[in-house]
C-alpha cells in the first residue's frame, strides 16, 4: 500500500498515461500514413487537447480527495475522426503535411516525457541508494 | 519562477559558513546562527524547489504551459539541490561515524 | 508497439508494387501487340488499395487488392504503312498518358519516402522507451 503510493507520488502516473497516448496516438498517425492512397478511408485521430483536459480534471480532483484515492488508471485518448482537410475524389480524406507534423509533435512529447519520467525514477534512486551516483 | 540567484547566494553561504545568512537571523542578533538551523532553512529550500518542478511538470502534462525549457531547468535545479542535500548528509554521517569511532 | 514497423512494412510493399505497376506502364507505351504476337496493344494497369495488411486484413495496414486494366479506349494513330495498320489504316496504341505516369511515379516515390519517415520515428520512440531502465 505504502508503496503504490511512493511510487504514484507526484507526477508519475500524469507522465506514464502520457506515454501511452502517444503511443497509441503514433499507431493511429502511421496507420493513416500507411493508408494514404486507400480511397474510402477515413483518416483516425485522438485529440491531445482532449486528452490533456482529462488530466487537468482529474489532478484538480486529487488535489481535494485524500492522498492516494484519485487515480489516473482509467484516463485514455478517444478515437475520433477528424472533420479536417479537402475530401478527395477517392473518398480519402488525407493531408500528407498534416501528418507529419502530427507525428513530429507527437514523437518529440513522447521523448520528453521519457525524459522526465526518468528524471523522476533516478530522484527516487538517489534518495533510496543514499549515496549519490 | 524559480529565483535561481538567491538560491545560489544561500547554497554559497551554507559552504562559506561563518556569515550570517539573511534568511536566518539570530535570537538576539547575536553572530552567525546555529548550523542545525542553517540546514533546516536549506531541507525547506530544497523542497520547495521540488514542489516548483513537480507544478511545472504537471503544467506541462496538462497542455496549460508551452515552456519546455523553464520545466527542463526547473527538474535540474530541484534535482541538483536534492543531490547536494544527499552529499551533505552523506558527510554528515561519515562525520558522526568517525567521531564515534574516537577511542577515549 | 512493434506491430506498427509491420502496419510500415504494409505500406512500403504497396507502395512498391504500385511503382511496378507504372514501371510497366511507362515501359510499354508503344508497345501494339500482345504477348502471342497478336495485334492487340499493351492495355493500362493500375492497382487498387484497401485497408488491412496482405494475409491477415483485420491488422491495420494497407494492400493491394487487385490490379486493374483500364478499360478506357486505345488511342488511334494513322500510320497506313505500320505492319498493325487496319483497313483504314489506323494503328491502336496503348492507352498510356507518360505524363500522368511520371506524375503517379512521383506520388508514388514520395508516399514511399513518408512511410519510411513513419518507420524510423518508429524505431526512435520504441528506442526513447528502452532508455526509462537504461
Amino acid at each position: 500500500m505504502f508503496i503504490e503510493r511512493l511510487l504514484n507520488q507526484g507526477n508519475a502516473p500524469l507522465l506514464e498515461r502520457t506515454l501511452e497516448f502517444t503511443a497509441a496516438r503514433h499507431k493511429l498517425i502511421a496507420e493513416n500514413v500507411v493508408n494514404v492512397d486507400t480511397p474510402g478511408y477515413q483518416q483516425k485521430d485522438m485529440s491531445l487537447e482532449k486528452f490533456q483536459a482529462m488530466l487537468r480534471n482529474r489532478v484538480e480532483a486529487r488535489r481535494n480527495a485524500a492522498p492516494g484515492a484519485a487515480s489516473f488508471a482509467d484516463i485514455d485518448g478517444e478515437l475520433e475522426n477528424p472533420e479536417r482537410g479537402i475530401l478527395f475524389h477517392d473518398g480519402n480524406n488525407r493531408s500528407m503535411e498534416q501528418l507529419m507534423s502530427d507525428q513530429a509533435k507527437n514523437a518529440l512529447l513522447h521523448n520528453m516525457v521519457v525524459e522526465l519520467l526518468k528524471k523522476q525514477y533516478s530522484a527516487m534512486e538517489n534518495a533510496l541508494r543514499e549515496r549519490v551516483t | 519562477m524559480i529565483d535561481g540567484a538567491n538560491n545560489n547566494l544561500s547554497l554559497g553561504k551554507l559552504a562559506g559558513g561563518g556569515v550570517t545568512p539573511a534568511k536566518t537571523a539570530g535570537a538576539g542578533g547575536a553572530g552567525a546562527s546555529s548550523f542545525a538551523d542553517v540546514l533546516k532553512n536549506q531541507i525547506d529550500e530544497v523542497s520547495r524547489l521540488q514542489q516548483d518542478a513537480s507544478k511545472a511538470v504537471e503544467d506541462l502534462a496538462t497542455g496549460q504551459t508551452e515552456n519546455v525549457t523553464g520545466v527542463m531547468t526547473a527538474m535540474e535545479k530541484s534535482d541538483i539541490a536534492f543531490k547536494t542535500l544527499l552529499a551533505i548528509r552523506g558527510k554528515l554521517m561519515d562525520a558522526y561515524d568517525e567521531i564515534k569511532n574516537i577511542s577515549v | 508497439m512493434f506491430d506498427v514497423l509491420d502496419m510500415g512494412a504494409s505500406g512500403l510493399q504497396a507502395q512498391r508494387t504500385r511503382m511496378d505497376t507504372i514501371a510497366g506502364n511507362i515501359v510499354n507505351a508503344n508497345t501494339t501487340r500482345n504477348a502471342q504476337g497478336q495485334p492487340i496493344p499493351y492495355r493500362r494497369r493500375f492497382v487498387l488499395f484497401a485497408p488491412g495488411q496482405a494475409g491477415s486484413p483485420d491488422k491495420p495496414g494497407v494492400r493491394v487488392q487487385e490490379i486493374k486494366l483500364d478499360q478506357s479506349p486505345f488511342q488511334k494513330r494513322h500510320e497506313p504503312g505500320h505492319p498493325d495498320a487496319d483497313a483504314d489504316g489506323y494503328v491502336k496504341y496503348p492507352n498510356i498518358d507518360l505524363a500522368m505516369e511520371y506524375v503517379n511515379a512521383l506520388e508514388a516515390s514520395r508516399a514511399y519516402e513518408a512511410n519510411v519517415t513513419m518507420m524510423e520515428v518508429s524505431k526512435q520512440m520504441l528506442s526513447a522507451s528502452l532508455r526509462l531502465i537504461a
